[in-house]
């Protein structure tokens, strides 16, 4: 028991890494925040520089702009209707409205508290429970890989924008996107027209950049004559009745949040989206509707991309299979050390499991000091004038999209992809399905092939899995819902369903 | 922007050539295996296509329901879509992205945020060029200095 402590306190008494633990948060909360720089980006690129370091000095510092720019991503998300992120998506959707109603700080200030507490139930649940929620983990299937995938994108779709056809169009096109490159399974070239930059496909950070940053610059031209929205940052701390309103939620949001975590290949982005349907359909009576700046549609995302932090350690530390993108990086960064991550690291280095523990807890404690006190500077930024803001926001999408690879061509395709992102958005079509589509694609391709192979190549054997299984089984129902549910008398109904309450 | 039943203008247009596209991209798919199998490489894209191209006939469908835009001609969905000022940004942004091989990325940034800042901001060349040499520091230092990018030199400097 002691000893385990000592492991866990490692980064807490080490004044070296506790110094690399808060820099480390601090940055990330700001890469994070700045459009166009992308925590998976930031980590990507401490790797290269940091594989000379001791290990743990490594991975606190890569802990730390983790949890940093999964909070991160949301400031911007509320600030300026650009998620720095793709688990930042769901938290503009009434962030944003908060904002402009004057609640900048208020909004950023429990977004904060909340995310701390998700974040600590997610490490609560990595230290706790990490053998149980690995054992659930395991026994998903390729083809309950592909429908939550589906599910997720959807998901956004039907969250966000005016109808339901154009957020499926919007999540079939970044599926399409993320179908560029060469087949990872047979080698096959696929929509890449002889380009030798298309056969290694687009990278998802500069999708992501060109329609989020580029595009969004690009409608923001339109507004340049509108005065910037000052922030109203009178009360950072929030109210303690607040928190104590939406603790419920919260615990729920961060529970959900650290079992989607869990999920190998699924990270904050669905975590976060899920949540915020969850939150939505257990809120029966919002004090402001949901989409307008609804508190429970903030706090929902929030603490449960934070808690999917710990969660996506979980599949990682004990099998080898990163929980998303960034702990993927974190995987490399394990290999270059000389360890093995998989079901021997936590019996044959028990210091290294509970020194990433230790990590985690400590960056969420410096994540609520910083998050706490830096939001006065921060939210100037949106009072910077668009005329300034707009052509900085292309620089860094440019230097941001061209750092990934250190490739020119990325900065044309961010750019075209943000011109294909204006159009779409004139017309009502949200960028947010695009972008998990190219996410998400590329994995449900190779589960649908996996499970198909699986299936002999029989669609009734494969139709017969789906609805044998008990996880796909519910995955099918929710996926079957979701459908049920955007039908028009289905809409219908609720509609007067509604009205009469 | 439109009220929820109007349609904005060029809606009707945009959708069809969503169909058309979609359409597109369906035999663009199709040419990568054809209907060989269940697992070959063009079936998640003839999937994907499949259903942007239902999709896309429902939002055509939608846009033919609905009322006309107040402002549906040619002009009004020039201006609604082409902005001047949208089409002389996104040509200088075009501009900024041909001249960073012989320019280098670090001058382009400067020329880019010093003509926009200027024409967008309009308080006079002054502020625009202290604003863009402290931002391009700024840039130089976050990314050079700190992430250790090596950003685009330009040919012209070699």
């Amino acid at each position: 028991m002691m000893e385990t402590l000592g492991y866990f306190a490692t980064s807490w008494t080490d004044p070296y890494l506790l110094l690399i633990t808060a820099l480390g948060t601090f940055a990330g909360i700001y890469i994070g925040a700045i459009p166009g720089l992308s925590v998976t980006m930031a980590a990507s690129i401490l790797i290269s520089f940091t594989f000379k370091w001791d290990v743990n000095e490594a991975l606190a510092l890569i802990v730390g702009v983790y949890v940093g720019g999964v909070y991160g991503g949301a400031r911007t998300a509320i600030l300026l209707n650009i998620p720095g992120a793709p688990s930042a998506i769901a938290t503009a959707l009434d962030g944003y409205p908060l904002a402009k109603k004057g609640l900048a700080g208020e909004a950023i200030g429990l977004s904060t508290v909340m995310s701390v507490m998700g974040g600590l139930v997610g490490v609560l649940a990595l230290a706790l429970a990490a053998p149980l929620i690995a054992d659930f983990a395991i026994k998903f299937t390729s083809r309950d890989y592909m429908l939550l995938g589906i599910i997720g994108i959807l998901l956004v779709g039907t969250l966000s924008g005016e109808s339901f056809a154009k957020g499926a169009f919007a999540g079939a096109l970044g599926v399409m996107i993320g179908m560029i490159g060469l087949d990872p399974m047979t080698a096959e070239t696929r929509f890449t027209y002889g380009s030798i930059n298309l056969m290694g496909g687009v990278p998802f950070v500069v999708a992501m950049i060109g329609f989020f940053g580029v595009a969004q610059a690009l409608v923001q031209l339109e507004h340049i004559d509108t005065a910037p929205i000052k922030q109203k940052v009178s009360r950072i701390i929030p109210a303690w009745s607040d928190v104590r309103r939406y603790l419920g939620l919260g615990l729920k949001s961060s529970g959900l949040g650290t079992m989607i975590g869990a999920l190998p290949g699924t990270g904050g982005d669905i975590a976060a989206l899920l949540a915020y349907d969850q939150a939505k359909r257990s809120t029966k009576n919002p004090d402001v509707p949901f989409g307008e700046g609804a508190k429970e549609g903030l706090i929902a995302p929030e603490t449960a991309n934070n808690a999917a932090v710990g969660g996506a350690f979980v599949p990682m530390l004990t099998l080898g299979i990163p929980g998303d993108a960034v702990t993927a990086i974190i995987i490399g960064a394990l290999y270059i050390h000389g360890l093995k991550p998989g079901p021997l690291l936590l019996s044959d280095t028990p210091h290294l499991f509970w020194f990433i523990v230790g990590n985690l807890t400590l960056a969420n404690l410096f994540l609520l000091v910083f998050g706490l006190t830096g939001i006065r500077i921060f939210t100037k930024v949106v009072e910077c004038p668009r005329a300034i803001l707009i052509p900085l926001i292309i620089i860094l999408s440019a230097v941001g999209a061209y750092a990934i690879q250190n490739n020119p061509v990325h900065i044309t395709w961010a750019l075209a992809f943000g011109v294909i992102g204006y159009f779409l958005i004139r017309y009502g079509f949200q960028v947010g399905p695009i972008i998990l589509g190219v996410i998400l694609g590329p994995m449900i391709d190779a589960n649908y092939r996996r499970a198909m192979i699986g299936a002999q190549e029989d669609i009734g054997t494969f139709l017969y899995d789906l609805l044998s299984n008990p996880i796909s089984l519910v995955l099918t129902c929710a996926l079957v819902l979701m459908f049920l549910n955007q039908l028009p008398f289905v809409k219908n109904r609720k509609r007067r369903a509604d009205q009469r309450v | 922007m439109k009220t929820p039943d109007t349609l904005r203008p060029g809606e009707r247009l945009f959708a069809l050539l969503l169909v058309l596209f979609a359409g597109y991209a369906f035999w663009e798919s199709y040419e990568i295996s054809g209907f060989a199998g269940l697992t070959t490489g063009g079936v998640m894209p003839m999937l994907a296509s499949g259903v942007m191209g239902v999709t896309a006939l429902f939002i055509l469908k939608d846009a033919l329901r609905s009322p006309r835009a107040p402002d549906a001609s040619p002009a009004g969905v020039i201006a609604y879509l082409f902005p001047l000022r949208v089409v002389l940004f996104t040509l200088l942004v075009g501009l900024f992205v041909a001249v960073i091989p012989s320019l280098g990325f670090l001058p382009a940034s400067g020329g880019l945020l010093f003509v926009s800042i200027w024409a967008l901001w309009r308080k006079g060349p002054v502020w625009a060029l202290v604003l863009s040499l402290l931002s391009v520091g700024a840039i130089y230092v976050l990314f050079r200095v700190v992430f250790q990018v090596v950003l685009p030199l330009g040919s012209l400097w070699r």
